[in-house]
């Protein structure tokens, strides 16, 4: 049986380990591994930027905690770009599609705790969103 | 089960080879070591994207390299573009699993490197996961 996990947060500087710790209306969900689980068995990350400076960068998922039994494992999930546009314009959007990491197979701990953290790293694009689901089986 | 190590950087000029020796707040992380219980690695996770800083078109690669790699190094194409102008270019880049099956060896080095080839789009930022198998 599966058992889901979601956290998201604001990435609003670069080259920084932020840690995702909300999920939208519940403001401090448990980061406790279920009880009955061996594995973090599928990810889902979805992450833009608002692109409000110009340059490049690419995406990390950091899985840590005392809940990983074989230490953090670090994630490449996305990657974003910005050029300025001409006077008078506007930027298009940023649309993050999901990346589905399947058979992600990482060793966790039940009843132990997970950190998850995101960064954008490379360039500043402005404030990025992250949101993380982990599925455990 | 499985083990994730991950690399990134900025390619900045076309037909360069770049080492990918960061991890974004990690700025020196070392070498990237094949881990103990490791027997091969299994997937290669792959983001990038240009800035558009320039009119013209590219396209991105990552070499795989080092004593880590019995087999020798491998090299994979991960990113194509162009710009008409260098104006208002603006995008998000899911990342990339590509499914392999790399022989290793334990305890010595993997050195990962991104490049542009082509003409020079201003720069590309290049990230890449290994996924290990245990």
């Amino acid at each position: 049986m599966s058992k889901t996990l979601l956290t998201e947060g604001d990435l609003t500087a670069v080259d920084t380990r932020t840690l995702l710790t909300t999920q939208g209306s519940v403001t401090a969900p448990s980061l406790v591994v279920p009880s009955g689980v061996k594995s973090i068995a599928k990810i889902l990350v979805a992450v833009a930027a608002e692109g409000l400076a110009d340059g490049s960068a690419t995406f990390l998922l950091r899985l840590g905690g005392n809940a990983v039994l074989n230490g953090e494992q670090a994630i490449i999930v996305g990657a974003a770009g910005r050029i300025a546009v001409q006077a008078g314009s506007d930027a298009a959007p940023q649309v993050g599609r999901l990346f589905e990491l399947d058979a992600a197979d990482i060793e966790v701990s039940p009843s132990d705790t997970l950190t998850i953290a995101g960064e954008m790293m490379g360039q500043d694009l402005g404030t990025a969103r992250m949101v993380v689901t982990l599925i455990f089986a | 089960m499985k083990l994730y190590r991950s690399r990134e950087g900025e390619a900045t000029g076309a037909d360069t080879k770049t080492q990918l020796t960061t991890l974004g707040s990690e700025t020196a992380p070392g070498p990237l070591l094949v881990p103990n219980s490791a027997k091969k690695i299994s997937a290669v996770i792959v983001a990038a994207c240009e800035n558009f800083a320039a009119a013209t078109s590219f396209s991105a690669f990552i070499r795989l390299e080092g004593p880590g790699l019995p087999g020798g190094p491998e090299v994979f194409g991960v990113l194509a573009g162009g710009a008409a102008v260098a104006t208002g270019g603006n995008a998000a880049v899911l990342a990339q699993t590509i499914e392999v099956d790399i022989p290793v060896t334990v305890g010595n080095e993997i050195l990962i490197f991104g490049e542009m080839a082509g003409t020079d789009i201003g720069q590309t930022s290049m990230a890449v996961t290994l996924v290990f198998d245990k």
